[in-house]
């Protein structure tokens, strides 16, 4: 993948498109801890959305609400029409639509690449064997490592894995995509493999939402930003504005840090 | 010697770009040599200790050896392979339990080739061990004459301590056909007490007391002199003095053993007739006469018939070839041409030196059974020479299982080609064992099927008919009930662990509550309660021939408690990040467990489960408490035989080597398994 070849990403329309993502007024809390805080936020289709702040600040916690590995108290998520409830059919609905790409790629060891990425279109949307391989071929193809899919995940490099894990993702052709410090276990050069990937996808129009701190992948690709801080949404603006003129002391703050 | 140009920040050492010169360690800190030093001599205190493990250990395999072959009655196992290794199931079992032995050895041929590769090496291994199977008691059987047995004559009462024998005149042994009988007036052992005293074969009881008497006469001779030694010296106490003179005033040497019987000095009739008393052949012998010959006709029983005539007060010792103990075994047996009769007892009889075997046929005289010479009676008093050893001991048993083994290995050969075979036919290029893989899993859920049938059987007659559960024994019954518990502990404990890791509070503490109890309690005492229990809870387990699946009942629900803890730890060792994934792509709960998360867990605790199934192999041996006569029970069974009163010592030895090999190489495939990667993370 060459990053040259990626034309800049034109900027998302906001207006207009009904939102995929709807979240008002979120609360969570782990035991006493109050970890989000009035979250409300809202994702348009096609829209990429990075969200960054200091460590602990509920990041994590907050993606993993909108596919349900969290289950927030308060407040409602609506994701592409359906509330997240106890109801497990809706859970379980919602799951197909996201795919969720982790720091730690949680590659499954036991299955080799093909089966990793195959397992969940053959099983949850019960593909054919043959359409799965092949699309799974595509998948592999498109993130870069075709040659790779009869190894073992062990037997692969970090930025590979990463990339089988977020082919993974796509083959269950999901509306929205969770990306949670893709390249934070990463080595710097692989670092760069992996955001090839992620710009391209963001290129092709797929609805992200994307923990990073990776500024230059925010400045580039995101149509907003999301600065966290304890629990609260505290500052969001396109990256232009983020990283030129935020307003808040806390979000000054942070960007000075790791500026 | 760094000069501080070379410090300078900048310069670049050109000594770095050169190739470096290599040269060889010092001959010392490498190789065989070098490992000794350094682990055996390493220090004072380390050579000490490998002086004296070396010491021990030489002398506690020398003594060991040295009581296998010079003292050890193996006639107690070779004599009973058969019981060791299927029990006292009925004749039809003997084909049925070596077909599944075979179709076993087949399965593992096909895993071998789907898992592993056998190198040439093992192969070479292998034949030559075979060959060496064949060649060897065939050499021995060659080159080491059996000892001949020594049976008196005569009708003369010989008294040895508190024992009186009388000689039979009649004696029934069995035969090959064409096999050529010796009988002749024993040489050179009736010259003289000490002759008679090394008389060490097989022998009847009378030979035995005359052995025995001799040997007394001797002892006392001995002692009389040790007693006037002591006497004439000056060492004793006044007190021993007295005891001394007392002892030797009641100690009398008995006249001459060979004086006093007239050992070979009388002419003795020898006759030998055949199972219907028509006699074949006839001679007068004496220590100056040709012995006499004679090759049997068939297989069967001949009678041998010798007395010294006309005198009573004289015994000859026949030195015979050919005339060797028999032991008799029995066991029911149905007619497999007329079904209404019940089973009928059938008798038959081996001849211990080489397991020739004869069914039925025992001439009777008076209404009796026809005496022969027992194993009993064929008792070494001194060291037995190493050639007895071979040709009585070895020769035997290598006979009995070459055969087998040869087949075993067969088997396994062609699991093995056949499935590289069709893997070479129908396999892709790109999966190269995916046939032979599938194959052996299909091999896998047929063996129970398969050998359900032919232990238990499945029609009231005919070659696949019932079997009495109650009979199965040995070897077979260890087996079966440590693969039923593995097999059977498999899902039960599966469900265990998943139960207790369950949300539900009815299931997960009814999990945690069954294993801890069950882990709570030893195995005899889960043995007892099933055995005893299990006939209220279902009725039908009531009957004494069910005893052999209360037992399997026990041991499954023993081992799957454990198996659930292993596959528990497991679960728990997985990283949490693998169900997240899986939930995050929309598996459902059981598609996780079933996919992700139990293949995973049961491959990471590989190395426990084989550990855990070798211990359950092992702890079947307790069933032998609640009677059940699996291999450990054997042991206490040959005990109990007459011929092998109380011979506990080879027995054991036996079933350990056995227990042994199993162990061994369940251990071995489970150390492959770790080492070929299909643990958590697979790396192939
Ligand atoms: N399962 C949990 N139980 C209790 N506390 C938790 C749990 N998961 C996260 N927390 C706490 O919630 C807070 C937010 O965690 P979160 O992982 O969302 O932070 P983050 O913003 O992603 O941080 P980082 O950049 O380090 O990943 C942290 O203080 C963390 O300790
Ligand atoms: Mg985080």
């Amino acid at each position: 993948m060459n990053a040259q070849k990626i034309e800049e990403k034109p900027k998302t329309e906001i207006a207009g498109d009904e939102p995929i993502i709807i979240c008002r007024s979120v609360n969570k809390w782990f035991g006493e801890f109050h970890v989000l805080r009035d979250v409300s936020v809202e994702v348009a289709p096609k829209e990429v959305v990075v969200v960054i702040g200091p460590s602990g600040s509920g990041k994590s916690t907050f993606i993993r609400c909108i596919n349900r590995l969290e289950e927030h108290q308060e407040g409602q998520i609506i994701v592409d029409g359906m509330e997240l409830s106890h109801d497990v059919r809706n859970i379980a609905a919602v799951r197909r639509e996201i795919g969720m790409v982790f720091q730690q790629f949680n590659l499954f060891p036991h299955l080799t690449v093909l089966q990793n990425i195959t397992l969940a279109p053959t099983k949850v949307r019960r593909r054919s064997r043959d359409d799965a391989d092949t699309k799974a071929m595509q998948l592999l193809e498109r993130v870069g490592i075709p040659e790779q899919a009869n190894k073992y995940p062990g037997q692969l490099s970090g930025g590979q894995q990463q990339r089988v894990a977020i082919a993974r993702a796509l083959a269950m052709e999901p509306k929205i995509m969770l990306f949670d410090e893709p390249t934070s276990a990463l080595d710097p050069e692989m670092i760069k493999e992996v955001l090839d990937v992620m710009k391209e996808l963001a290129h092709s129009g797929m609805t992200m939402i994307v923990v990073t701190h990776e500024m230059g992948f925010a400045r580039e690709v995101a149509d907003r930003v999301l600065f966290f801080d304890q629990g609260r949404i505290v500052e969001q603006g396109t990256p232009d504005y983020f990283f030129e003129s935020a307003q808040h002391p806390r979000t000054k703050l942070f960007l000075s840090q790791i500026l | 010697m760094t000069t501080i140009q070379e410090r300078r920040p900048g310069v670049i050492n050109e000594a770095y770009y050169e190739e470096p010169a290599t040269k060889p360690p010092p001959l010392l800190a490498v190789g065989p040599l070098a490992w000794v030093r350094e682990n055996l001599f390493g220090s004072l205190m380390d050579t000490c200790l490998t002086i004296a493990g070396t010491l021990l250990v030489i002398g506690v395999i020398w003594s060991f050896l040295a009581w296998a072959i010079s003292w050890a009655n193996w006639f107690s196992v070779t004599l009973n392979l058969r019981l060791f290794m299927i029990g006292r199931v009925e004749q039809f079992m003997d084909l049925r339990a070596l077909v599944l032995a075979l179709f076993i050895c087949f399965i593992l041929g096909v895993n071998l080739a789907a898992l592993a590769r056998v190198s040439r090496r093992v192969w070479g291994a292998l034949t030559i061990t075979l060959a060496l199977l064949y060649l060897l008691p065939a050499l021995i059987n060659a080159t080491v004459p059996l000892p001949p047995t020594y049976l008196a004559a005569g009708q003369i009462e010989i008294v040895s301590g508190s024992v009186t024998e009388v000689p039979v005149p009649t004696l029934g042994f069995i035969a090959h056909s064409g096999e050529t009988i010796t009988i002749q007036v024993a040489h050179g052992i009736a010259d003289s007490d000490a002759a008679l005293e090394k008389l060490n074969s097989f022998t009847d009881r009378a030979t035995n007391a005359i052995r025995n008497a001799a040997e007394n006469r001797l002892e006392t001779e001995a002692r009389i002199a040790e007693l006037n030694t002591l006497l004439a010296g000056d060492t004793l106490t006044v007190r021993q003095r007295e005891a001394a003179s007392s002892e030797l005033a009641s100690l009398e040497v008995p006249p001459p053993v060979n004086e006093a019987l007239a050992v070979n000095q009388t002419p003795v009739d020898v006759r030998i007739l055949d199972a219907n008393f028509e006699p074949l052949a006839s001679a007068t012998l004496t220590t100056d006469t040709e012995p006499l010959t004679i090759a049997v006709p068939r297989d069967g029983w001949y009678i041998l018939e010798k007395s010294v005539e006309g005198n009573d007060s004289s015994v000859d010792i026949l030195a015979i070839n050919g005339v060797y103990p028999i032991l008799e075994r029995n066991f029911l047996r149905s007619d497999p041409t007329d079904t209404n009769a019940g089973p009928q007892r059938v008798y038959q009889y081996c001849r211990a030196t080489d397991i020739f075997m004869v069914e039925g046929g025992r001439p009777r005289i008076d209404g009796e059974d026809i005496p022969a010479i027992g194993i009993i009676d064929h008792q070494y008093k001194n060291a037995r020479p190493f050639s007895d050893y071979l040709i009585l001991m070895l020769a035997p048993l290598l006979n009995q299982i070459q055969l087998p083994v040869a087949l075993f290995v067969a088997l396994t050969a062609i699991g093995y080609s056949g499935a590289r075979w069709v893997d070479r036919q129908f396999s892709p290029a790109s999966k190269p064992r995916s046939t032979s893989r599938r194959a052996a899993t299909w091999l896998w859920i047929v063996l129970p099927v398969v050998a359900f049938i032919l232990i238990a059987g499945i029609m009231p007659n005919g070659p696949l008919q019932f079997s009495d559960s109650q009979l199965w024994g040995g070897l077979l019954l260890t087996m079966l009930l440590t693969a039923v518990g593995i097999v059977g502990a498999f899902p039960i404990g599966i469900a265990l662990a998943l139960g207790r890791r369950s949300s539900l509070p009815v299931v997960s503490t009814f999990s945690t509550l069954y294993i801890e109890v069950v882990r709570g309690v030893p195995l005899v005492t889960v043995l007892f309660m099933s055995m005893l229990l299990v006939p209220f809870v279902i009725p039908s387990l009531g009957g004494p021939d069910t005893a052999p699946y209360r037992a399997m009942v026990a041991v499954t629900l023993f081992s799957a408690a454990y198996l659930a803890e292993n596959v528990r730890g497991g679960l728990q060792s997985l990283p949490p990040g693998q169900e997240e994934a899986a939930k995050a792509l929309g598996l459902a709960g059981w598609q996780i467990t079933l996919y992700i998360t139990l293949p995973q867990a049961l491959r990471a605790v590989i190395p426990a489960l084989v550990g855990q199934f070798i211990s359950l192999y092992k702890d079947t041996s307790l069933v032998a408490i609640v009677g059940l006569i699996d291999l450990t029970g054997v042991t206490k069974n040959v005990a109990a035989q007459t011929e092998f009163q109380s011979l506990l010592r080879e027995t054991y030895v036996f079933i350990s080597v056995i227990y042994f090999i199993f162990s061994y190489v369940m251990s071995v495939v489970s150390r492959r398994i770790e080492a070929s990667g299909s643990g958590a993370a697979r790396r192939v």
